[in-house]
Order: C-alpha cells, then structure tokens, then sequence
C-alpha cells in the first residue's frame, strides 16, 4: 500500500494531495500542465523536499515532516524502493542494454534478466547501446529496469509523451498487466485523459496544486465534480436549463436529433464546421451559448440543427454537481 | 495621355542558392586551410630546421636528458594535484553547491586571466621564504624556491584553471535526472558519482586533464621566476637559447613536442570514441 498525504509549496500556490493506492492498483493524477502533478511523483520519491507530508509504502515510513511533535523522517531515494519513468527514459548512455536493466541488481540471474527483456520484447537488444535504440525500445528497456530494481511502487509521469498512439497503447497495456502481475501500486501523471482513462482504475484531477475530485474514470467523466473540472475533462459549453441549474454539453457525447429521453435537447444555427479526426466538429449557436458537438457527417454553416446532449452534468448555481 | 510604360529591368543573372552555397563553402574551406596551416607554421618550421645529426648530437651530450625527466615527473604530480583537488571543485561548480559560486568562479578566472610571469612574481610573495607559508615549509624542511616542490606549484598555477574550467563544463554536460535516476535505481551519492556522473563526464574530463598537461609540460612564465633549478624542458630551451643560440636549442623544442602531444591527441581521440558511443 502507497499511503501519502502531502503539502509542498511551489512558487504560485502550494500542492496537497492525498492518495492511497493498495498493490496492484492503479491511480492516474491528471490535469493541465503546471498544475502541481510531477510534484506530486517528486516528493514520494524524495527528489522534493515537502512542507508537511507524511508518505508510506508497504509498511515502511518514507517521509514524516511539518508535524508537530512528530520526529522528522525523510528516507533518502536511494532507499525508497519507488520506480520513477519519466519522459525521456532516463538510460544510461555509457551502458549497454543489459547493464542499464541491471544497474540496480547486479545480481539479477540470467534467467531473470532473460524473462523480463523477453516480456518486454527487448531480448535481441541486450548488447545495444541506448543512443541505437527508438523511442518504444528505450522505454521498454527503462520500465525492464525498474521491474528488476524490484521497486515497490511504480510512478510514471507522462512516460509516453511524443510516441505515437499504437505503442503508447502497446505499453499502456504492458503496464497495466506488470503492475498487475507484480502487486505494486503505481501512479500515472497525464495531461490527457484517454491516457489517463486507459491506464488507471481511479482518476484524480489536480488543479493548481488541489485536489478537485477523485473517484472511476467513468465517474470523473460522466459526474464531474464541479464546472472546472468539467471543463479539465472536455466539457466545452454550459447551457441553462429549467430551476437554475446549467448542463454541461460535451462534444463527444452530443447525438443528432431530437431525443428528450436520453439528454437534453438543443436547437441552433451551425456557424462553422471543421474536420476532427474521422469526424466533424460543429459548433451550433444555441441562444447565444455556442455549443461544440463532433458529428459523423458534416452539416453546413447556417443550418439549423437539433441535437440531443447525452445524459449533461448539472451545476448548481456555485458551479459544482447539482 | 498614355501612361508610359512600366520599365522592365533586363533580366540579371544571379546566382541560385546552390551556386551560392558552393561558393561559401569554398570560401569557408580556403580559410580553415590558411587558418590551420598558420596554427601548424611553427611545427612545420621547427620540422624544416632540424637535422637527424644535430638532434643527435643535443641529446647525446652528458645529462641533455635530465630536464626531460624533470618536467615528466612534475607533470605527472601536477596532474595527480589537479585530478585531486580540482576534479571536486568541478564538480560542485558544476552543480552549483557552493555557496557565492560566482566568486569561486572568479578565483579560478583570475588564475586563468594573470600572466603566467606575474603569478610567478606573486607566487614569491605568497610561499617565498620570507613569506608565512615559506616559513611554514622550512619547518617541514621544504622550500617553495627553486626546488622540485617550486617547479609542481608553478605548473598547478598555470594549469589549473585549464583544467578546472574544462571539467566543470564536462560535469555540467551531465544530465541531473540521470543522476537522480542511479539514486532512485539504489544508488547513494558517491556510487552515483562513480557510476555515472564520473563514466559519462570521462571524455570531457580526459580532454581537460590533456590541455592541463600540455599546459604543465609548457609552464615557463612562473616556472622562470620561482623554480629556475631544477630544470625542467621549457627553461632547458631557454637557457640553451640564451647560451649557445636558437639551432643547439631546437632539438629540445621537438622533444618538448614529442612529449607533450601523444596525452592530448589520446584523450582527444578516446573522448571523440566514447562521445560517438554515447550519441549513436
């Protein structure tokens, strides 16, 4: 178990965060850039000195600090057990494959070395240097020395950032099935929510250093919390409806035509039209709220359209869930 | 009234881009050439004027040697002081771990900027032996003046901000995340340091510590004032130059070559290997 309840200060604003994560589950912090996520990853590591935290992992105390009358722990990261992948994957350039997957355990067998380069699909690489290899097989080989370090957590911060879609899934799923197999709590922090969604069995959303919600990814996405994180996961207009409450319209779940049983039904005229991937993404004045909806066929500027917005979110009158 | 035409200006030729290039890249090859066969004069000159029978006949006559081993041996503990007590300095320069770094960096600068004669002149105030230090020494029976000791502190004075400097940027070039990823990966700061920070600034380091050498190997302006005796290579150029004229002192001019360049174009040739591997 990862049991961490932090408060470190930034230059803008002071991150807090509190999160538990049991063995092979798996958390996802995600949120704008700059809102405090990699903080997070830093201070459980120990590569960022916290104001007051108080971390544990698997029974051990990593970091007790700015408790009163509570004496002051702070496990250095060498002694952590904490796996970090960042972006860039971080392997030594002067080591070959093998060494770099053993530089925390030169004990590691042969045979285990062998296991985890062919889990990791990286057996034929193991004489290569790092600058030889491509983006997927450096971040294979990095994760395959985390997994030999046999680090009890797994924290990853955008790993996958510049690598196209097919492999961040292929490692993606990698992951998830490591993490599962190997009992360890791991962290995601992402800025987009697919990657997010598709790694993590609990979303929690930071912004400028606050916690504003956590619960399922289908949660966060379907509920959220309030009108800012509404926005953070893609809702794009807030339109008012009956008792003073305002819907949150997302483009993705906006359906053409009129079906007041499944949402809530919107009338305007199409004031452009722009392709989005394998769809077109309309945006409809709405009595005065311009309203985005990604539609499978274009329709022209000027049209009147009806659409029907999928199950909307109500605020309240603050902003938060109705 | 008609308008007069427009004139058309008759077409100028101009030459396309590529042309351009091919020129400027002449142009670009032409001066390295003239620039490094100018850097290359004195050696093809000092190679024009020597003889294999005067060379034999410098290097034949009782003790010519002896300098030679002089400097060899004042090199090599110059380099041991450098690589001892410099690579550290680098090191938290590098990091920013000391605190007012900058003037730690213009302590180093002013090593660099003072001419080697003055830091000579300077140096006899400093551990001449009327001086403290100098008073010091004699108390451990040594002297800072015209001894061996003399002769290693002038060639620190005038390598060490070479290899100070030189160092620094070969532990700055060393990306901190890599050193946070050893220690997360179990190692403690000193393990760190050697089995990253240290492999992966080697060529840097190992083309510093080769411009120190030859630096040290070539030290005369502060060797000339506090350690005339014992004589190494440089001062033996010197002084045959004084005494029997510039063809009896040419000889040791190419020994002094000989001996000073095989380190550097190692290190430089090692540094340019290993750089390649790192990179690809």
């Amino acid at each position: 178990m990862l049991d961490a309840d932090i408060e470190v200060d930034r230059r803008n604003f002071t991150v807090r965060a509190a999160l538990r994560v049991a063995p092979g589950e798996r958390l996802a912090l995600f949120g704008p850039s700059g809102a405090g996520k990699t903080t997070v990853l830093e201070t459980i590591a120990g590569l960022v000195p916290p104001r007051r935290a108080r971390i544990e992992l698997a029974g051990r105390l990593l970091t007790a600090a700015g408790t009163p009358g509570i004496r002051r722990v702070a496990v250095p990261p060498w002694q952590r057990r904490v796996g970090l992948l960042r972006q860039e994957p971080g392997l030594f350039p002067h080591l070959t494959v093998r060494d770099n997957l053993r530089y925390s355990r030169r004990a590691a067998s042969d045979l285990e070395l062998t296991e985890v380069a062919a889990a990791l699909g990286i057996g034929d690489l193991l004489s290569a240097h790092p600058a030889r290899l491509s983006g997927g097989q450096a971040h294979r080989v990095a994760l395959g020395r985390l997994l030999l370090a046999r680090c009890e957590a797994l924290l990853l911060d955008e790993p996958y950032t510049g690598l196209d879609a097919g492999l961040r899934r292929t490692l993606t799923e990698l992951v998830v099935r490591l993490v599962a197999d190997r009992a360890v709590p791991a962290i995601l922090v992402a800025h987009e929510l697919d990657q997010a969604q598709a790694f993590a069995g609990t979303l929690m959303v930071l912004d400028q250093g606050a916690v504003l919600q956590a619960g399922t990814p289908d949660e966060v996405v379907l509920r959220p919390a309030s009108q800012r994180v509404a926005r953070l996961v893609g809702y794009g207009a807030f339109v008012p409806v009956s008792g003073g409450l305002t819907a949150g319209v997302h483009p993705e779940r906006v359906v053409r035509g009129d079906h007041p049983d499944r949402g809530i039904v919107l009338t305007g005229l199409v004031a452009d039209v722009l392709p989005a991937g394998a769809l077109w993404q309309a945006r409809l004045d709405v009595s005065g709220t311009t309203v985005t909806a990604r539609l499978a066929e274009p329709e022209p500027a000027g049209t009147k359209l009806t659409v029907t917005a999928l199950d909307p979110p109500l605020f309240g009158s603050e902003g938060t869930l109705a | 009234m008609a308008a007069s035409p427009v004139p058309v200006p008759a077409a100028t030729v101009r030459p396309g881009p590529g042309a351009l290039r091919h020129v400027s890249g002449a142009i670009g090859l032409g001066g390295a050439l003239v620039i490094w066969l100018a850097l290359l004069g004195p050696v093809i000159a000092l190679i024009t004027h020597l003889s294999w029978s005067a060379i034999r006949a410098a290097l034949s006559a009782p003790g010519a040697l002896d300098p030679l081993v002089v400097s060899l041996q004042a090199g090599a503990v110059t380099l041991g002081v450098l690589m001892l007590l410099g690579t550290p300095l680098a090191w938290a320069l590098a990091r920013g771990t000391l605190p007012f770094p900058r003037l730690w960096e213009a302590g180093v600068l002013a090593c660099l900027l003072l001419p080697p004669l003055v830091i000579g002149l300077l140096l006899v105030f400093m551990v001449g032996p009327y001086t403290i230090i100098g008073q010091w020494l004699a108390g451990l029976h040594l002297s800072a003046t015209n001894t061996f000791l003399a002769l290693v502190i002038a060639e620190v004075y005038e390598s060490a901000p070479y290899y100070v400097l030189g160092a620094q940027a070969a532990f700055a070039g060393v990306d901190y995340r890599l050193e946070q990823q050893a220690a997360l990966l179990g190692d403690p700061p000193l393990r760190v340091l050697r089995r990253v920070s240290m492999p992966m600034a080697a060529p840097g380091l190992a083309m510093a510590l080769a411009v120190a050498w030859a630096r040290a190997m070539g030290a005369f302006g502060a060797v000339v004032i506090v350690a005339y005796h014992p004589t190494g290579l440089p001062l033996q150029i010197w002084t045959t130059l004084q005494e029997t004229g510039l063809p009896s002192a040419l000889p040791f001019a190419l020994v002094l070559l000989v001996v000073a360049l095989p380190l550097p174009l190692a290190a430089y040739a090692w540094s340019a290997r290993a750089r390649r591997r790192h990179r690809g």
